[in-house]
């Protein structure tokens, strides 16, 4: 197969990235790549920053969080769903404790300060004390 | 400090002096301990030895920020147990302000048809609370929002009211306990467990509060309590879920539907499924956008009670811009939307509106209906015959009572055997096959299946574990202790347990709460202090549960979780029953 055809959903302000007219809650462009085609080159395929997106799924594994995104390299199969919510999102702790996580998110907690114990991963770093 | 005690056998009170061994509770801490000291375990939930207790947090009435919240106990109609459930309002610092430590209900008046209401204000002259009875009858059988009015009439605007509903005057295992929010809504409810209806069974409707004159909260140690209060404010105000236009001001708690909806663990049509088609168009990011063309302009959230910061709590608008309702909260969302397969916001805040105006648990009700659509009363996605079910619990109506009595219970009367229920009381919105961490709290909180039982607000909790990986079962249930451990102790604080998204995070708000309480109290506890208070109170819960006859193998999920499992993951409940027992039996 040459191409992989992934089923994107994108959430509140980040629904500009699918073409959605403003206003729009979410959009779901399907994005069609070649094969062999990595997560950062759906970010490419979209036209967005990675910085841009916060909490997000591939194929309801969580993959990264605001912060925290070891999945720039996570290689993409055909009829995959990824999701990208907008950095206003949120996710506590105890809500995600025990979720299905991509590989790479599952060492990217373990290896992290506090075992990923954190609401956040971004500004808790310089605002501890 | 006083304790009020409203007998409502003979319709008498008494101020007395709080009694100094209750001096360092509050909140939570203080009504577990004072109903498992005086509520017999076996006593029936609606009958004249069970209380409700009302106690305020330890800051709660002072400056500290988005701690107007009120505890309320009792024994639980819907569970069998002790219940703890706790809501924002003007009535907290109220109560507070006229240093009433604890407002006791108890007894029971032999004449059933008599409603009756407590005003209680400041007596300078005494330099302590009064109370005078009044006859509350003609407001029942109402519609809140209709009664609400009349009792501001009749007292004035300067009072907040709280109560119950017709949930509670029927005796449903699901009627909440009433407060106002700061528009004079009807809608902040200690919802969870049934503690209206122990209202409505001493047949008292209303507690009307009036602070005026009163002295205010006392503080031991002012400029302690200060720098606590700012150090918990900058926390708010810079993480990015509490700051203003942050998540919850933006969004509201349902910014958390579509997130849960793509990890699969949005509960959908009774729990069958981990993901709703339709939940983009119920998600908090749909609320925001929706309000914005039906308004023609963005509108953030607002406070539910006074010094709140965050202000999370949203109101949703019809198309000719008035309001529909306030507000829709993530729980309220998911449970009469897509755990009824309701893909509609105006139905789904129809339901909101009419639950806050019968009284009733908008979690319990909205789990119950997902019951009643399993067993073929109506269709999954029947948006008017769930607002018609919602009716037929207001009217008190056979069918309306059998789903009014819970989702336990109507999942026995209609022979339903995927009866998503711990202890009686029905699952919030996180789908424990997929999310096994609030699992593990949901099974073996004292509360019955509760989401607010386990919240995280300190990474040095994870000292608590050893060396147990976090993800292991062991690990999760170690962790799930320390939670429950660390919010009784939030819940007896006076804060909103959402002050723990930013307290996670920011260390120094952390110590901010911890500076707080003992500014307030003039004590020198440390972190390791409130884990152990914590301890404390759910040791007092658990042990008044298990003289109820609520053995540790009540700490389970139901059976069908364990043997179906739930897509798009497929996977089951698999935490063995020694993890769960470990979390109390190694508190």
């Amino acid at each position: 197969m040459s191409e992989i055809h992934i089923d994107v959903w994108l959430y509140g302000e980040l629904a500009r990235f699918g073409g959605a007219a403003p206003g729009s809650a979410f959009a779901n462009p399907q994005v069609t790549l070649p094969a062999g085609s990595r997560l950062r080159d759906l970010l490419a395929a979209l036209n967005m920053r990675s910085e841009e997106r916060g909490i997000t799924f591939i194929n309801g594994d969580l993959s990264a969080m605001p912060g925290l995104q070891p999945d720039l390299d996570h290689l993409l199969q055909d009829g995959d769903r990824v999701a990208f919510f907008h950095l206003r999102s949120m996710w506590p702790f105890q809500y995600r404790h025990g979720v299905a996580m991509a590989p790479e998110m599952q060492q990217a907690m373990l290896s992290s300060e506090d075992l990923g114990l954190h609401h956040a991963y971004t500004q808790g770093e310089d605002k501890k004390s | 400090m006083w304790f009020i005690r409203i007998n409502m056998t003979d319709q008498t009170y008494k101020v007395e002096e709080a009694p100094a061994e209750y001096k360092y509770l509050a909140g939570r801490g203080l009504t577990s301990t004072l109903v498992a000291k005086e509520v017999p375990p076996l006593a029936h939930p609606l009958g004249p030895n069970n209380k409700v207790v009302f106690s305020p947090g330890f800051v709660t009435g002072t400056s500290a920020p988005t701690s107007a919240r009120v505890s309320v106990g009792g024994k639980s109609p819907l569970t069998g147990g002790i219940k703890e459930a706790n809501a924002g309002s003007p009535w907290a610092p109220m109560l507070a302000d006229m240093r009433v430590k604890a407002l006791i209900v108890e007894g029971q008046p032999k004449e059933k048809d008599k409603f009756w209401g407590v005003y209680v204000t400041w007596d300078a002259d005494a330099g302590k609370p009064k109370v005078e009875f009044f006859d509350a009858t003609p407001y029942t059988g109402q519609n809140l929002y209709d009664v609400y009015p009349k009792v501001y009439e009749k007292f004035g605007e300067k009072v907040a009211i709280a109560g119950c509903g017709v949930a509670g005057e029927y005796g449903y295992a699901n009627a909440g306990v009433v407060f106002d929010d700061m528009a004079k809504r009807p809608s902040r409810y200690a919802g969870r467990g049934g503690l209206g209806s122990v209202l409505g069974s001493k047949r008292l409707k209303f507690i009307v509060l009036n602070a005026k004159g009163a002295p205010g909260v006392e503080i031991a140690d002012k400029a302690l309590f200060e720098e606590g209060r700012k150090k918990m404010i900058d926390a708010l105000r810079t993480h990015d879920i509490t700051k203003p236009k942050g998540g919850l001001n933006t969004y509201g708690t349902a910014v958390l539907i579509n997130i849960l909806n793509e990890a699969g663990g949005l509960p959908t049509r009774n729990f069958s499924s981990g993901r709703f088609e339709g939940a983009p168009k119920i998600a908090g990011e749909a609320i925001f956008e929706g309000n914005k063309a039906r308004l023609g302009k963005e509108l953030f959230n607002h406070a539910c009670s006074p010094g709140c910061i965050i202000q999370c709590s949203n109101t949703w608008h019809n198309e000719d811009g008035t309001e529909k309702t306030s507000c829709i909260e993530y729980e309220s969302d998911w449970a009469l939307g897509a755990n009824c397969g309701i893909d509609d916001l105006d139905a789904v805040g129809e339901m909101v509106q009419l639950c806050n105006a019968y009284g009733l648990d908008t979690i319990e009700t909205g789990v119950t209906i997902g019951v009643a659509m399993e067993a073929g009363v109506i269709p999954f996605g029947d948006a008017k015959g769930a607002i018609n079910l919602i009716h037929e619990m207001g009217k008190g109506t056979p069918i309306g009572r059998i789903l009014g009595s819970g989702t336990g219970a109507a999942g026995k009367v209609l022979g339903v055997t995927r009866v998503p229920a711990v202890k009686g009381q029905g699952m919030p919105a996180y789908e424990p096959r997929a999310v096994k961490g609030i699992g593990i709290t949901y099974a073996t909180s004292t509360m019955g299946a509760d989401h607010t039982a386990g919240y995280t607000i300190a990474p040095e909790i994870l000292g608590v574990m050893g060396k147990q990986d976090p993800l292991s079962p062991e690990g999760k249930a170690a962790l799930s202790r320390a939670f429950q451990a660390t919010t009784a102790f939030i819940d007896s604080s006076g804060h909103c347990l959402f002050i723990a998204f930013a307290i996670l995070d920011i260390a120094s708000g952390y110590q901010g709460m911890i500076d707080e309480v003992n500014g307030v109290l003039g004590t020198n506890w440390t972190a390791d202090d409130i884990l152990k208070f914590g301890s404390e109170v759910l040791k007092t819960e658990r042990a008044f549960n298990e003289a109820a006859g609520i053995p540790k193998e009540a700490d389970r999920v139901p059976e069908f979780m364990k043997l179906e499992p739930l897509p798009p993951h497929n996977q089951t409940f698999d935490v063995p029953d020694a993890a769960l027992d470990s979390v109390y039996g190694e508190l």
